[in-house]
């Protein structure tokens, strides 16, 4: 049994010597069709990777946003049908209180209200979008102040006119100087800064640093007012929960007690918007694995051409070589001999092609992690998988020559000049 | 038993909208030991008869009997089997591989019988030495003479050990005094008591065989006993 597998393992060696004897024979032509492989095996291979960098780099923005957390927005929910009993949204600071205190597992709350503002300091001046908000949102969106301090719940009670510049802002207006204590003009009145917030990158394109938040007291007396229905309306709330809590669970919850305190009866569209991060994460998932795929198909025509051009070549190298086959045969090859020696032929090409391919996908995506900022991951998966599905590119454009040559008649090879 | 039996044996070919009997009902038998050559001008069967002889070439119809096994009976694969096993191949172009040395020219047939690498080498080796190519082992064929590729071929037509050395103008590419080594070779191999079927269509090499048989137009006209030797050989 040993001695067999041994025996096998030698004859598929062999096949490998007298493969790459043959592709030495015919260098240049070798080089040129395994070139069309490693170009396949390279766009294959980096829009695997480019989609999987994009999976990642979704994943991070969302995770940048808090990870287990609800969003609220006063929009009515139009996703299910139904009828519409609200002419506009409805999300009030009592409904955050209601569901702090009524829903379990909750971390934080934070309510918001939102304004693109104007900031003035020495001449300089940067306009950036504001969030009035709560000491919560801090902890529910993982946000904390590098240098000096959050907008704190005395802030809030007192409608203090103090600012957290995001380290966009903060860069804009004061350059390296560090601006906590400083008093800049936002609208036109005086706010203190208070602190600054650590830098969270950027998501789907948007600077996270890119902000400046106030108490949501404030934001509300002096930069919201007409746009609100209501003096206790919100434009947002986050809800925090806690590890281990169940969202979808937490969304009913949410969803039931919203419902009751609007009186939203039977298939009646609710005035407001529940989304989770889980959902969120589902749906990018979902579009990162079409654009994957898209991907992933484009570049697939490529390596298609380069495995027309294998079979192309093999079958010019069976024709080249018909009288060798007649030989083999004659010398007591058997048809799957044949057959298998040029399968290896045809796989050996495509594994050179591939490895060639891969190496230059893993500098392409090195240089678009550098320059580009863009993570494009090539895990050894990626490599083991590339290099096997190029030997399988080989088999399969390889079979109809390595077949065609094996149904030979081995006389009629060998009278072949 | 006789070791190539053949009965009626017919090779038919449509050629043109005509129907050419190239081997046209033969039936003779060739025993161990013997050393045959077979003659006739070309077109006249020889070649295709040794082919079919040789299991490389399938027959509209009749028997060919190797060593008591009718290769009608047998599929592709058991054929290449019993090429491999029992009959050995020397060609008139030598057939050699290009670019592969001496030693694994030889090795080829011993890779189908499903040898390991070094019991293919030692034997190749052994072969070869034999053929007194032993300081030529790692040369390529290009770097060999003709005399020298013939016995390449002849050290890798035996070594599977057959009982059979089939040759298909073994000499047609070799001048005279290569030709008459090759024949030597021929000789002392046939001592050792390898049955040694030649097809040529010079009188000199069928002169080394100790019997003749003549083709022509697809039968056999004439198949003697045959002893000069002395006469040829020097």
């Amino acid at each position: 049994m040993i001695g067999n597998i041994r025996q096998q393992a030698s004859g598929w060696l062999v096949n490998v010597a007298i493969a790459m004897t043959a592709l030495r024979t015919n260098l240049m032509r070798s080089i040129l069709t395994t070139l069309g492989v490693m170009i396949g095996v390279f766009a294959v291979t980096l829009a695997v990777a480019v989609g999987s960098g994009a999976q990642v780099s979704v994943m991070q923005s969302i995770n940048a946003l808090g990870s287990n957390m609800a969003l609220i927005f006063p929009q009515p929910d139009t996703g299910e049908g139904g009828r519409r009993s609200f002419d506009r949204g409805r999300l009030t600071m009592r409904d955050a209180r209601a569901i702090e205190k009524q829903i379990s597992g909750i971390d934080d709350i934070a309510p918001q209200l939102r304004s693109n503002i104007q900031l003035i300091v020495a001449g300089r001046n940067a306009s950036t979008n504001a969030v009035g908000t709560t000491p919560g949102y801090g902890k529910v969106s993982n946000l904390v102040a590098e240098n000096g301090r959050f907008i704190s719940d005395a802030d809030v009670r007192s409608a203090a006119r103090v600012v957290v510049l995001g380290p966009t802002v903060a860069r804009k207006l004061f350059g390296d100087f560090d601006p906590v204590g400083e008093t800049i003009r936002i609208n036109r009145a005086p706010f203190t800064v208070i602190g600054i917030t650590e830098s969270k990158g950027s998501s789907f394109g948007n600077d996270n640093d890119d902000i400046a938040l106030m108490p949501i007291s404030t934001m509300r007396q002096r930069f919201s007012g007409d746009s609100l229905a209501g003096p206790d309306d919100l434009q947002m709330l986050f809800v925090g929960f806690q590890d281990g809590i169940s969202l979808p669970d937490a969304k009913r919850e949410m969803t039931k007690l919203l419902r009751e305190r609007y009186r939203v009866r039977g298939k009646d569209i609710n005035p407001f918007t529940i989304r989770t991060t889980e959902e969120f994460m589902k749906e990018s998932a979902q579009v990162t694995g079409i654009f994957q795929i898209v991907l992933v198909a484009i570049a697939s025509i490529s390596l298609l051409v380069g495995g027309i051009g294998i079979m192309n070549i093999m079958l010019v190298s069976v024709t080249e070589r018909t009288r060798e086959i007649g030989l083999r045969m004659a010398l007591g090859a058997k048809r799957s001999d044949i057959r298998n020696q040029f399968l290896v032929e045809a796989a050996v090409l495509c594994v050179i092609g591939g490895a060639m391919g891969l190496i230059l996908a893993i500098a392409g995506g090195t240089a678009l992690t550098v320059y580009a900022d863009f993570p494009v991951p090539i895990g050894v998966g990626v490599g083991v998988g590339a290099i096997i599905f190029s030997a399988f590119i080989g088999l399969l454009f390889g079979g109809y020559p390595a077949v065609r040559a094996s149904r030979l008649s081995p006389i009629e090879a060998l009278r072949t000049e | 038993m006789a070791l190539v039996e053949t009965q009626d044996l017919v090779k038919k070919y449509e050629l043109g909208g005509e129907t050419v009997r190239a081997v046209d009902g033969v039936s003779l038998s060739i025993e161990r030991g013997e050393y045959v050559a077979i003659m006739g001008a070309s077109g006249s069967g020889k070649s295709t008869f040794m082919n079919m002889i040789g299991c490389l070439d399938i027959p509209t119809s009749g028997i060919v009997r190797i060593d008591g096994i009718a290769t009608s009976d047998r599929d592709g694969d058991a054929l290449a089997e019993l090429r491999n096993q029992k009959i050995g191949f020397v060609f008139q172009q030598f057939n050699l591989l290009a670019r592969t040395t001496a030693l694994d020219n030889v090795a080829v047939p011993l890779i189908y019988a499903g040898l390991g690498t070094e019991a293919r080498r030692e034997k190749a080796k052994a072969k070869l030495e034999e053929m007194g190519l032993g300081d030529r082992l790692d040369h390529s064929p290009a770097k060999l003479s003709g005399g020298q590729q013939q016995r390449v071929a002849i050290a890798r037509a035996l070594v599977t050990d057959p009982v059979i050395l089939l040759a298909d103008e073994p000499t047609g590419a070799l001048d005279s005094k290569t030709s008459e080594d090759i024949m030597q070779i021929f000789e002392s191999l046939n001592e050792q008591g390898i049955t040694i079927i030649v097809v040529t269509h010079e009188a000199e090499i069928a002169d080394h065989a100790k019997r003749r048989i003549e083709f022509r137009d697809g039968k056999v006209i004439e198949d003697v006993a045959v002893n000069n030797r002395q006469k040829v050989s020097s």
